[in-house]
């Protein structure tokens, strides 16, 4: 079966498999004929270690070991400059203004920064190293975290002349690329629509920043009693 | 504070609530002395308008007197008694520099909850859901005015706060519909609704040189109000057939210009009303449009119809053939306030407008929920509930 298959089993889950298999297979022997179940349990966590295959993780959707990357894209219009739009972003030390899930971002080198995030579902911030891998002043930003890195992350922003002549289009992507492994896939399932929903409304809070110069907010105004009753449609 | 607050559809109450402060450098905050009902709350409070929670303050069509600025307000003072455009704009971003105000990119906390419906977001309006920003109202002692230096206008010495707080919302709203129907000289204009934003449609409309402005209603008060105030020519569509009639009264042509000042929760007659409302209790829609579609079927060839009565979502049977067959032009959209401010503030000033009639009744925020009742059900003449906080 593994040769029909790709491997869909990583190799330290093949590991965890096989050793809690084999001590499971190794214990229900005696009591096979009262616990079958157990048994046949065991028998398959040694199979899917040993073939590197598990039908049921295929079954949930899980074709191979690698886990694709989140991609989030957002494209937005800057009633700015291109120079200016460029010029903010390239400082990273800025990110945080509009970024709120960064605490800092301290330039070390022209090109080497070093990060400090909080993500949603996490307690306590997390800290990376990142460079720049390509800037055309103006025009092109590209940077990515340093191998070693807890998230796997990159991101880029394309500057361009809007028709109008006056203002910027921005294109931007970050890509977030979780652990590999199924504990991996799973933070990524959880992650993946709080990170989308959260970078997208930074990337706003971006172009809000450079226009109106402040973030628009309703957090600590007044408000009546909350008593849960909503309209939704 | 005390304010005026939502707490489920036709559930409304006056709470004790904080007082609110300087959120954002470009906030002021505002004393309320006045702020007035608008039949676009109607739909938030029977339940029309999606994204309302239990507590939110109601109100947008305010005037006060500037309490406190935050330290990027550079021309607003504390003093000043100023009328708040109910839209919120940035003044910065592509939409407000084209005074395009209610398509703020900018002022609107909650875009990307609004994206989702509409695609791309459009401006906050204050005490209006969450979809538009979930700001608090007026319908309190104070509030709260972001980006204050291009939403709150000084009021001349000599306008009254019965002319002035209508400049927030109803009046600019009147004369943007009758703008983009694009009245000229000698054009005569069919105003379907003569609530607040009817009756400053009709005056509008003769102010950019209709020949002859036609309101449409059901209610005779407020017929008589139009044609008292606006000059109006008046049509009570429960006694009378309005295509018919229309067509009588225009040589057989039709009017040039329609504006639709009613929206979503329209009143008609017969077998079609009852349509609308099993497909709206049914949600297989969420508008009754049963004044657009007799606005497009009223309308001369080649006419416009102009829409500010509010619409929130989606609606049905749409005449679309007559449409396009009688080559129309249709616009629509809330109204860009910051652009008309101190042009209608001084048409009141020259007694060119005249919005103060709408006011019939003076009320305070502990009556909150009765006035709205009134309103709701057009008893005592109402046009307009003020709260006087």
């Amino acid at each position: 079966m593994s040769s029909k298959h790709a491997s869909n089993v990583s190799p330290s889950e093949r590991i965890i498999s096989f050793t809690i298999g084999g001590a499971m297979l190794y214990r229900s022997f005696k009591t096979l004929h009262r616990r079958p179940v157990l048994a046949l349990a065991a028998g398959y966590l040694v199979y899917r270690s040993i073939a590197g295959y598990c039908p049921i993780s295929r079954w949930m959707g899980k074709k191979d070991t690698h886990n694709p990357a989140i991609n989030i894209k957002s494209y937005l219009t800057i009633n700015r400059p291109r120079d200016e739009v460029y010029r903010y972003w390239r400082r990273l030390r800025n990110l945080p203004t509009f970024m709120k899930h960064l605490e800092r971002v301290e330039e070390r080198t022209d090109t080497h920064s070093h990060w400090a995030a909080k993500l949603p579902g996490m307690t306590g911030a997390i800290e990376w190293d990142a460079e720049i891998v390509e800037d055309q002043p103006g025009y092109f930003i590209g940077w990515r975290a340093l191998p070693g890195s807890i998230i796997e992350n990159a991101g880029k922003v394309e500057f361009s002349d809007a028709p109008d002549g006056a203002s910027t289009e921005i294109q931007a992507v970050f890509s977030y690329h979780p652990p590999a492994g199924s504990v991996g896939t799973g933070i990524a399932r959880l992650l993946n629509p709080l990170l989308k929903t959260m970078i997208e409304g930074e990337i706003w809070n971006f172009k809000r920043i450079m226009e109106a110069g402040e973030i628009p907010t309703t957090a600590g105004q007044p408000n009546g009693r909350r008593n849960g009753k909503t309209k939704v449609i | 504070m005390k304010a005026l607050c939502w707490n489920g559809v036709r559930d409304l109450r006056t709470e004790t609530v904080e007082d609110p402060k300087i959120l954002n450098p470009k906030d002021a905050v505002v004393r309320v002395t006045m702020s007035s009902v608008c039949g676009s709350d109607l739909h938030l409070i029977n339940g029309f308008i999606p994204s309302m929670q239990a507590g939110d303050i109601l109100g947008h069509e305010f005037i006060g007197e500037v309490v406190e600025v935050g330290h990027d307000v550079r021309d607003l003072a504390v003093g000043d008694r100023v009328v708040v455009i109910s839209v919120i704009g940035c003044g910065e971003c592509g939409y407000c520099q084209r005074q395009l105000w209610s398509l703020c990119d900018n002022s609107n906390p909650n875009a990307l909850m609004q994206e989702k419906i509409f695609q791309y977001p459009t401006a906050g309006i204050f005490g209006y859901s969450h979809l538009f920003g979930g700001y608090a109202g007026s319908h309190a002692e104070y509030i709260r005015v972001p980006f204050a230096d291009y939403g709150a206008f000084k009021i001349p010495e000599e306008i009254r706060d019965e002319q002035a707080v209508f400049v927030s919302d109803g009046v600019p709203t009147g004369y943007m519909a009758a703008e983009m129907a694009g009245v000229k000289p000698g054009d005569i204009v069919a105003v379907w609704g003569a609530g607040g934003v009817g009756q400053m449609a009709i005056q509008s409309a003769y102010l950019m040189g209709a020949e002859r402005v036609i309101a449409i209603d059901r209610l005779d008060y407020r017929l008589a109000a139009a044609a008292t105030h606006g000059k109006a020519e008046v049509i009570n569509f429960e006694s009378a057939d309005v295509l018919e009639t229309l067509k009588e009264a225009t040589g057989g042509r039709g009017p040039d210009c329609c504006i639709d000042a009613v929206g979503m929760e329209a009143n008609s007659t017969g077998l079609e009303h009852y349509y609308d409302r099993t497909k709206q209790f049914l949600k297989m829609e969420t508008d009754r449009p049963a004044v657009l579609r007799q606005a497009i079927a009223a309308c001369r060839k080649g006419g416009t119809v102009s829409v500010v009565g509010v619409y929130a979502g989606v609606a049905d049977k749409i005449p679309m053939g007559l449409f396009l067959n009688k080559n129309l032009t249709m616009r629509g959209g809330q109204m860009h306030g910051q652009r008309y401010a101190r042009l209608l503030l001084e048409l009141i000033r020259d007694g060119r407008l005249t919005p103060e009639f709408l006011l019939t009744h003076r009320v305070s925020l502990e009556n909150g929920a009765a006035a709205y009742r009134m309103f709701n059900e057009r008893n005592d003449g109402c046009l307009r509930a003020v709260f006087t906080p």
